[in-house]
């Protein structure tokens, strides 16, 4: 748990949620949801399955225009702009705001161009400007002194750790603002999952991070603000410490304590 | 409230109610011995106590194992954590009681030869009355998980220390009157004050007891009306 003070300097919004309701077709999968994300801050979204909060996630950089019938309605301020709003230009959105996923998705590529893929669509930079910024990609994500030897091999032979630590390189790669994971490390053992918290907890120095888990620990670690969502309905969100050590609402405390149903 | 998906999560929480109760009982008991001990001068009594006070300082030791062991393997949570946080602050105060009792039973000791002035043992015999009632209490209120109660054995505190503030300076006047009181009067000051300390664990429990509840603490302080640091008798 952080038990820094997350308030010495004044918390600045970097993505406002207002009204947003979410559906699936006809279904009514997020429920009148108002939140902020704070910039330089983790945000935990936790909850049962089911409960919405991939979905919430995937609102934040539009992932849901990929599929019809799924469609949003309320406001997502990202700078004060609506994300939600016909004009907004998705790839632009995309480049702004990466996602890491639960299962490692290199690009059946060279490591290098994993990484470097991303950057020649958004920009035009020579060539040892590029190798640069690989490597300084690769030690953000701690991944640098692992593959330094071995760029040219395909990301895929990578073990899953690695894999995972690869993808957050390549999100950064792109310099977005906002970094969204869903269950980044629920694929990965013990030592892999404690390097990518660790990479977490460095990245939300320069970024807005929000981060959807199922182990609860793993939200009191790297979070400093904690949303539980249920049913589609965002039922407390508070700061971190407090949700883990004395919730407001009966229905978050029996989830974190494993009362539930 | 729900119980716990895992069966023998439940069943730990409950068995650490259990011997928090089991200390707090023996606590009581060994608090009410060591005064017959102190009043009857008997020295089995005392040894008596003595020998108790060991119970308490083994179930804290199982108690301090249990949590630390729960918090391991169950990372508690919410109301879960203050619960064990909760107990794990409740045995150390009561293991301290404990030690108080036996200290006071041991002076019965070292003044079994002197006289005892009746008018100052009723007054430490009030004083224990009263901090083995807020014992009970702030016990219950734990064992309900009552955090009125608690907080009105927190705000009850004040009355055992007014009894000590008047029995300090009736020491220092008997004292006074004559040197050869002095011995006993200098024992007697100790106890009372180990019962005004009595006082205090047990406003620490009451205090723990509202966390646990309520999740956050009494806010408004508690009146300290042990003036006695500050108390002199002047002239002669």
């Amino acid at each position: 748990m952080n038990l820094m003070p997350s308030s010495t300097t004044k918390l600045n919004e970097k993505i406002s949620i207002r009204k947003l309701n979410f559906y699936y077709g006809d279904n009514l999968a997020l429920k009148d949801i108002n939140m902020p994300l704070y910039e330089r801050l983790v945000t935990a979204f936790i909850g049962p399955s089911g409960c919405g909060k991939s979905t919430l996630l995937r609102v934040l950089n539009r992932m849901y225009d990929l599929y019809p019938n799924q469609r949003a309605d309320g406001e997502v301020l990202l700078d004060g702009d609506n994300i939600l709003s016909a004009k907004q230009d998705v790839n632009l959105l995309r480049s702004r705001v990466g996602m890491v996923f639960q299962k490692p998705t290199p690009f059946p590529m060279t490591i290098y161009d994993n990484i470097a893929f991303g950057v020649r669509l958004y920009e035009k930079i020579a060539k040892s400007e590029l190798d640069g910024r690989v490597e300084q990609c690769l030690r953000k994500a701690a991944l640098w002194s692992e593959v330094q030897d071995k760029l040219g091999a395909s990301g895929l032979s990578l073990s899953g750790g690695q894999q995972q630590r690869l993808c957050i390189a390549r999100t950064v790669a792109i310099r977005p603002d906002v970094i969204l994971f869903d269950e980044p490390c629920s694929a990965l053992d013990p030592i892999s999952t404690a390097r990518i918290e660790e990479l977490i907890d460095e990245l939300k120095q320069d970024y807005t991070i929000a981060i959807v888990t199922h182990n609860m620990q793993q939200a009191a670690r790297v979070s400093q603000k904690t949303a539980f969502m249920y049913l589609g309905e965002l039922v407390e969100f508070d700061d971190t410490t407090k949700i883990f050590t004395s919730p407001q609402e009966k229905r978050t405390q029996d989830y974190i304590t494993g009362r539930f149903g | 409230m729900n119980e716990h998906t895992v069966r023998s999560y439940e069943e730990e929480l409950a068995l650490l109610d259990k011997k928090i109760a089991q200390m707090g009982g023996l606590a009581e008991q060994l608090l009410g011995k060591s005064l017959d001990a102190l009043e009857r001068r008997d020295p089995t009594l005392a040894e008596e106590v003595v020998m108790s006070d060991r119970l308490i300082d083994n179930l804290e030791r199982e108690i301090e194992e249990q949590v630390i062991s729960m918090v391991a393997r169950r990372q508690p949570m919410a109301d879960d954590l203050r619960h064990v946080m909760g107990a794990l602050r409740i045995t150390t105060d009561l293991e301290r009681i404990g030690d108080l009792a036996k200290n006071i039973a041991k002076r019965s000791l070292a003044i079994a030869d002197e006289s005892h002035p009746k008018p100052l043992m009723s007054g430490i015999r009030h004083m224990v009355e009263l901090a083995l009632h807020q014992l009970k209490e702030v016990l219950d209120a734990y064992a309900e998980r009552d955090a009125d109660k608690a907080l009105a054995v927190w705000r009850n505190d004040a009355q055992i220390d007014a009894m000590y503030n008047s029995l300090f300076r009736e020491l220092l006047t008997y004292m006074m009157e004559d040197p050869r009181n002095i011995g006993i009067s200098t024992h007697l000051l100790f106890g009372a004050k180990n019962v005004e300390r009595v006082g205090d664990h047990t406003t620490n429990i009451a205090e723990t007891v509202h966390f646990l509840v309520r999740g956050f603490n009494i806010a408004d302080d508690r009146p300290k009306d042990d003036q006695t640091s500050s108390t002199l008798i002047s002239g002669s």
